[in-house]
């Protein structure tokens, strides 16, 4: 599923936490017509996000995500806590992590934007509003935006 | 001429004899005025003696109060009359030596007796340094020994011998003087016979005579009368005279007064009846006057009889009278009752006179000894018309019978029972009128036995208060008994005076347990400290300050058991000074109640948040399955439309509007759980600058309408200021939304509704509300339009409901159909910060 599309462009590596199967299949469905080839990594609940960000297990070689779209209400491991534990890393810090959640509530925002949030988002209830903001994200995040890459190894 | 010359001799024998008759007769009579002369001297000496020897004694006296006085009250002003008391005791030593230089047995006893008060001041003197440089206890410790009552005694011991002595003498003189008289009343009889017989024929010259007889005569008997006079004024001894056998021959005042017997009922009669039957049956009186007319004179002291029969303790001094040659004439007594109430009235009369009552003494007897001025004024008798009276003469009933012994107690034991308690009794002034008094008895050791001093007060004043209470009692008992309440009237001193039944049943006591009790006993904290005062204010003001206002307290009841009750106070007058009315109310059920409300509305209050909680979660979970099928629903229509068959499609657009407005319902849902749940503090703020930010907010609404909305001026107004937009903004886009063909015109305006409210309308001219429906409108859901017509769930003039409530307001609408609505809210008018 990690297959390039374009070969000739470098492809933009891009890691979902979202348990909703629902979601995820929403998601890459609005993907399907972006402007840049990307490669969609998932991690369905926030300690696979963790072990997937440490190279752990299954994940040994995993690429490092240069855009983080993260859900906060999950499994295990809760969205806010691997908010936290991202931007509190020296070595994760630099990358964007999208907030994308259902929840509108001022404390979920505002605690995300203390913890260094780069953006906050609540998914629209019809089909219509979500893929309106997936292909924002595509158009400002993965192409408008210069993101920090790292040189791969 | 013979028989002229025998006529002449007898004549001259006759005028011989008529010469030696009034030689002898003139002879006696100057005798008998010698005697007259000398006898008149020695009583005037005597008298003189007496009274100079009173006076010292009373001096001394004075000089002992006045040594008291100052030790007990320590007052230096006592000192004063102490020294000048003292100075003139000296003066009379001084007199009464230079009276009886010629009496070597009293110049003997006179170092005796200025020693004795010589070291009596010296006593005194080092008892007032005492008193003054230690004080009082010091001082009344060097008294406690005895040494100064002791000398007093003594020194009075020697007056009344040194008395005792001048009245001796004089008793021994005047039977003298008598029996020298009466040889001169027998020799001028004889002399007067024989000058008559042989002047028979010289009358004119015996009658010349005469003259100088009768003045010897009239001289004698009123020298006479001199001495009997002084001897029967004497009334604070008996004198008489025995003759030899012990017949009374003479009796004098002070003797009728002490013995009882008058004159004329005891001359003539032995002196053996002043004599107790036993000691007669020993010849007693016989011996005594054995001893006094061998020795001369006799002192003893022992018990006597009255003629009444009662007893005295008497001091008796025989002396036996004899002439010149020794032959015994006959005895002199003088006696004194020793157990005198002169005595007790010296001792007591300054303390019974410095009482505030009236005070009287009174014996077993029943007789009144003593008694104070107070008495006198309060009984309206002179002193000595009550003394030696019975007590039953002004205390008819309760008193003498407390005095007197029944079988199986004696006197000092029913006295014993009634010490120190005061009793109630009516006493009887001399004008017959009754009075209520109040005795407190005290028992006073004497040489008589037991007396009884009895403080008496009039308490007249206090039973006239006591009744007059009775009276408001029996006033308010009416009013106490048909108050619902349990009703307590207290003094000032905490005590209980009146309550009702009501009272009773509530604390579990009888009145009579209650009566005169302290309030303490049954509202043990609170109660009592609110009638006393403290530094800075009054009772009065103190009590003031709870009047009329219910404090709440606990009751005690009998058993011991506890209550809470609320209690009213309101002040009373009354002759007793301000009484305080307590209407108590027992107030368990209240309490009950009140707690099981507290319980209640906490439970609600419970019961709600998790109903708001439930809400929230409930509807922000559903949300999530919701949006799922929502999206695929529309995903499956976007993607397959027109692929199916056209019911496919129809199927699929009806699932994708379900789904729609299952999420409207929802998202509303939500918003109501949550309006007003994030409160902000209350502040003042501009409701006009609200309406601003609503119409901003329903700006595309109010473009797209063409509405018309306009404002009077708004005031400020101390509320949540978001909540305010939201209502604001829910009826104006209201009245836009439900809008007829015409243009739509709302127009908002507030105003102060008399009383802390501000009232807000909106008022429009849309499709107006069918009365039947305002309340139903306010309802979460309750739509009175189809879908079709108006889109909404019907959330929000329940939204608006809901925070104008929260905000302490209320909101509701005048409206008729087709005539549009004027919507209202009142919020209260906060004093804002």
């Amino acid at each position: 599923m990690m297959e390039p599309i374009e070969t000739g462009a470098v492809p933009i590596e891009v890691l979902l936490v979202e348990d909703s199967p629902g979601d995820v299949r929403l998601t890459r469905e609005a993907f399907k017509d972006a402007k840049v080839h990307i490669n969609l990594h998932v991690a369905s609940d926030g300690a696979e996000a963790m072990e997937y960000m440490g190279r752990e297990g299954k994940h040994a070689n995993a690429p490092r995500p240069d855009l983080i779209l993260l859900d906060l209400n999950l499994p295990k491991k809760d969205g806010r806590e691997v908010l936290a534990e991202l931007k509190e890393s020296p070595a994760l810090k630099s990358i964007p992590v999208v907030i994308l959640t259902t929840s509108a509530s001022e404390t979920d925002i505002h605690g995300s934007y203390q913890h260094h949030a780069n953006c906050y988002i609540t998914k629209p209830v019809d089909l219509e509003g979500f893929l309106k903001v997936v292909k924002s994200i595509d158009s400002f995040w993965l192409s408008m935006v210069k993101l920090p890459r790292v040189a791969r190894t | 001429m013979k028989t002229k010359s025998l006529l002449n001799l007898k004549v001259q024998l006759a005028f011989g004899a008529a010469i030696l008759t009034m030689l002898a007769v003139g002879t006696i009579s100057y005798r008998a005025l010698a005697v007259s002369g000398e006898l008149d001297q020695w009583v005037g000496h005597t008298h003189e003696v007496l009274e100079n020897l009173q006076k010292l004694m009373l001096a001394m006296q004075n000089v002992e109060s006045s040594f008291r006085g100052m030790v007990v009250t320590g007052n230096e002003s006592y000192l004063e009359s102490y020294r000048a008391n003292f100075a003139s005791a000296e003066q009379y030593e001084l007199t009464v030596r230079r009276l009886t230089v010629d009496n070597p047995a009293q110049q003997r006893q006179l170092p005796a007796l200025e020693s004795l008060s010589a070291r009596k001041v010296q006593f005194n003197d080092g008892v007032i340094r005492l008193r003054l440089a230690k004080g009082f206890q010091a001082a009344a410790d060097a008294m406690g020994d005895g040494t100064g009552t002791q000398l007093m005694d003594e020194f009075q011991a020697v007056i009344r011998s040194m008395q005792d002595e001048e009245l001796r003498l004089l008793a021994l003189r005047s039977v003298d003087a008598r029996r020298r008289l009466d040889q001169a009343k027998v020799a001028l009889v004889l002399g007067t016979l024989l000058g008559l017989f042989a002047a028979a024929f010289a009358v004119w010259s015996v009658q010349r005579d005469s003259s100088g007889r009768a003045l010897a005569a009239e001289k004698l008997q009123a020298s006479e009368e001199k001495y009997r006079s002084l001897i029967d004024g004497v009334q604070d001894y008996a004198i008489f005279t025995l003759d030899p056998g012990g017949k009374v021959i003479s009796w004098n005042a002070g003797a009728e007064r002490i013995k009882g017997y008058k004159a004329e009922e005891i001359i003539g009669q032995n002196f053996s009846r002043f004599y107790l039957q036993t000691d007669v049956e020993e010849g007693k009186p016989e011996k005594e006057l054995h001893l006094a007319a061998t020795s001369g004179r006799s002192e003893i002291e022992h018990w006597r009889v009255r003629k009444d029969g009662s007893r005295f303790r008497a001091n008796v001094v025989l002396t036996a009278a004899r002439d010149s040659s020794g032959r015994l004439l006959g005895f002199s007594e003088i006696s004194r009752d020793i157990s005198e109430r002169k005595e007790t009235e010296a001792k007591y009369r300054g303390l019974l006179e410095a009482a505030p009552d009236a005070m009287v003494v009174v014996n077993a007897a029943g007789e009144i000894v003593l008694l104070n001025v107070q008495a006198e004024k309060q009984l309206g008798y002179h002193r000595d018309e009550l003394v030696g009276q019975k007590v039953k003469n002004i205390i008819p009933e309760g008193f003498a019978e407390r005095l007197i012994a029944d079988g199986t107690r004696t006197a000092a034991e029913a006295l014993a029972q009634q010490i120190g308690t005061g009793i109630e009794l009516i006493a009887r002034r001399k004008d017959g009128s009754d009075f209520p008094i109040e005795i407190m008895l005290s028992p006073l050791e004497s040489i008589e036995g037991i007396l009884v001093t009895a403080a008496i007060r009039d308490i007249s004043v206090r039973k006239a208060a006591e009744e007059h209470l009775a009276q408001m009692e029996g006033r308010y008992r009416g009013l106490l008994e048909a108050a619902p309440d349990a009703m307590v009237v207290v003094n000032r001193s905490g005590e209980i005076v009146l309550l009702n039944v009501q009272a009773e049943k509530q604390f579990g006591y009888r009145r009579d347990e209650l009566l005169g009790q302290k309030v303490k006993n049954i509202i043990p904290d609170g109660f009592a400290e609110r009638l006393i005062a403290d530094g800075t204010r009054t009772a009065a003001e103190a009590l003031a300050q709870q009047i009329g206002t219910g404090i709440e307290l606990r009751g005690r009841r009998k058993d011991g058991s506890d209550f809470p009750i609320e209690i009213m106070l309101s002040p009373l007058e009354s002759t007793e000074g301000i009484l305080v009315t307590a209407a108590i109310r027992d107030i368990t059920e209240r309490k009950k109640s009140e707690q099981h409300l507290v319980k209640t509305v906490g439970e609600l209050k419970r019961s709600n948040d998790d109903l708001q909680q439930f809400a929230y979660v409930a509807s922000h979970d559903l949300q999530e399955p919701l949006r799922m099928i929502a999206s695929y629903t529309q995903l499956l229509a976007k993607r397959y439309k027109g692929r199916l068959d056209s019911e496919a499609d129809e199927f699929i657009a009806y699932a994708v509007d379900g789904s729609k407005r299952m999420q409207g319902l929802i998202q509303d849902l939500l918003a109501y759980s949550r309006a007003g749940t994030n409160g902000k503090p209350l502040r003042k703020i501009s409701s006009e600058a609200a309406l601003k930010e609503a119409l901003s907010n329903l700006r595309a609404a109010i473009q797209e309408s063409g509405a018309l909305v306009t404002h009077d001026s708004l005031p400020a107004i101390t509320t949540d200021d978001t909540q305010l937009v939201q209502v604001l903004q829910n009826l104006v886009g209201n009245a836009i939304k439900y809008r007829t063909a015409e243009v739509p015109r709302v127009h908002v305006s507030a105003a102060k509704n008399g009383g802390k409210e501000l009232v807000f309308s909106v008022r429009d001219n849309g499709l107006g509300i069918d009365p039947q429906y305002f309340e139903r409108i306010f309802v979460l859901f309750q739509r009175l339009h189809g879908r079709e017509e108006f889109k909404g769930t019907g959330i929000g003039l329940a939204i608006c409901k809901k925070l104008v409530e929260r905000l302490g307001g209320r909101i509701w609408v005048e409206s008729q159909p087709e005539n549009g609505s004027t919507f209202y809210f009142a919020l209260p008018e906060r004093d804002g910060k």
